[in-house]
């Protein structure tokens, strides 16, 4: 389901003053991901972990074609992130967990009605889809309550609702407890591992930096360091990487 | 069209359900922020009372750059204020919305959708567009009902011809103004400008014949100029299609080369911020 193959990338932000000065239109480069090799097959569930600034958000986004890889190849469902990012979007979901990206005035159903358009739904398909996911992560008597009033959890769990509008086969989420209680991070585990992964054939990879989620959630574990693999094993193997122990969660 | 893909709807169809969910959006939006849009409504009426008091005062001496127009000064201000709100939208909602749409967090997972990003983009600024202009029909019949205007002489024909090229003029403005903002990053310096020197030269205030003839030929080159002149010779006195033929066929230029310049700069910068991440960093 996912590819890749030596895949780098590197930022170039606009240049200050200083820089102009010195008749240089960008500023330092930053290296945020270098030589990233991985493969995720159907029915697979592999984190993506490593410490804020590693790189796990720019490998999830090159994935999801929102964003150009600057060196390497990467395909999705067999299709080239470079080149196919408009197909990848049909098979592809990133889940975001940042709230800014809901509209807080409306309700979360009203959300979902509205990424439901952005699939392609007609307006009674869109009704029927989001009523299913709204129940499948538990939120149809929450629906009709406007996003703002909503812990941070259930927001959580209705981006998760919206990633699953589409019915993609592979599923990018990046960082999706954070933030959340123990207890409601334990139910959304538990809601991807049973209908994310598994039985249904998608193919997922998490973003985390949790230790004990990639323990509950995935089948293997990929440690980014400054946007290098520094290693790629079992979640037990990584833990004694990094010299920690979690439990499962 | 053809059908975009298998399981999808083809793009028009898509387009429709994409501007009909924004609408619905929208308005539900709108009617939780209710203060906001009263704010809006009182803002324009003070605008059209101290209008009327000025038209009293303009109105009291003979004035002969108002007699080709045959009205008074409110009918020809308030046209001139209804096509510089129509010029605003048209050229800062874009940007305006992108822009926010990159700091709120939006963007992002709208372009992480099956949806064309061309598709999730353009339905926000039609919806502004369509209420700008919604909105400028009720003050004008507002204006007929309490302020005296006189709307007996409005040809629909040249109206609708004149919208037909006004609307991918300044939307062609916004896409250029949009494609800024992508790849600026900044907030839109191009609505400013616009608006400072539409203000000041195409006659939204005051007649264009009162500048010197330099700065009239200045004025000539702004699109506001010649959709302010051909709105009036609609609305106010009645001009046929034929009559306009000279502002249309300029405000018809400037769409020819504004709406594709403004599309090809926008999927630059749209390519740009997928290579440089600013459509997830801002």
């Amino acid at each position: 389901m996912i590819s890749a193959r030596d895949l780098g990338k590197t930022f170039r932000p606009p240049g200050t003053v200083r820089d102009l000065l010195r008749g240089r239109l960008f500023g330092e480069p930053r290296v945020a991901l270098a030589n990233v090799s991985l493969d995720v097959a159907a029915g697979e569930i592999v984190c993506v972990m490593g410490p804020n600034g590693s790189g796990k958000s720019t490998l999830l986004r090159i994935l999801a074609g929102l964003l150009s890889p600057s060196t390497g190849q990467a395909k999705v469902t067999g299709h080239d992130v470079r080149q196919q990012s408009a197909r990848i979007r049909r098979e592809v979901t990133l889940v975001v967990g940042d709230e800014r990206s809901f509209h807080w005035p409306l309700t979360g159903r009203e959300n979902l009605m509205f990424f439901a358009a952005l699939c392609g739904l007609s307006r009674k398909q869109a009704g029927l889809r989001v009523a299913d996911m709204l129940e499948r992560v538990g939120l149809t008597e929450m629906a009709d309550r406007r996003f703002q009033e909503y812990s941070r959890g259930t927001r959580q769990r209705l981006a998760i609702a919206r990633g699953l509008l589409g019915q993609p086969r592979v599923l990018l989420l990046d960082e999706p407890t954070l933030g959340v209680d123990v207890r409601g991070a334990h139910e959304i585990r538990r809601f991807l591992r049973e209908h994310v992964a598994g039985q249904t054939g998608r193919a997922a990879l998490l973003g985390t930096n949790d230790p004990g989620e990639a323990r509950a959630l995935a089948d293997r574990v990929l440690f980014l360091e400054r946007g290098h693999v520094r290693a790629q094993s079992s979640p037990d193997a990584i833990e004694r990487f990094l010299g920690v122990s979690c439990g499962q969660s | 069209m053809a059908a975009a893909d298998a399981g999808y709807p083809s793009y028009p169809v898509w387009f429709l359900r994409i501007l009909l969910a924004t609408v619905r959006r929208e308005l539900a939006e709108l009617g939780r922020y209710r203060m906001a849009m009263m704010v809006r409504v009182l803002t324009f009426a003070l605008g059209v009372l101290s209008l009327y008091f000025f038209s009293r005062f303009v109105g009291a001496a003979p004035n002969q750059h108002l007699e080709r127009y045959g009205t008074s000064y409110l009918a020809f201000g308030i046209v001139g204020l209804i096509a510089m709100e129509l010029q605003h939208v048209g050229v800062s909602v874009f940007a305006q919305r992108v822009r926010m749409a990159q700091v709120m967090g939006y963007l992002e997972a709208q372009l992480a959708t099956p949806a064309p990003p061309w598709l999730v983009l353009i339905g926000s600024p039609i919806y502004d567009f369509a209420a700008a202009t919604l909105r400028s029909a009720l003050y004008l019949v507002g204006a007929s009902a309490f302020c005296g205007v006189s709307l007996q002489r409005v040809q629909p024909a040249s109206l609708l011809l004149v919208l037909l090229v006004v609307v991918p003029a300044f939307m062609g403005l916004g896409l250029l103004a949009g494609a800024a903002t992508l790849l600026a990053r900044r907030a839109n310096p191009v609505a400013a400008v616009m608006g400072g020197l539409s203000l000041l030269l195409s006659g939204v205030l005051y007649p264009v014949s009162v500048l010197p003839a330099g700065l009239q030929s200045v004025a000539a080159l702004l699109p506001l100029t010649h959709a302010l002149e051909a709105l009036r010779l609609a609305l106010l006195l009645g001009a046929s299609p034929a009559e306009l033929a000279p502002h249309v066929l300029s405000l018809g230029i400037f769409a020819a080369v504004l709406a594709p310049a403004g599309f090809g700069l926008f999927a630059y910068g749209f390519h740009r911020a997928r290579i440089d991440g600013s459509l997830t960093h801002y």
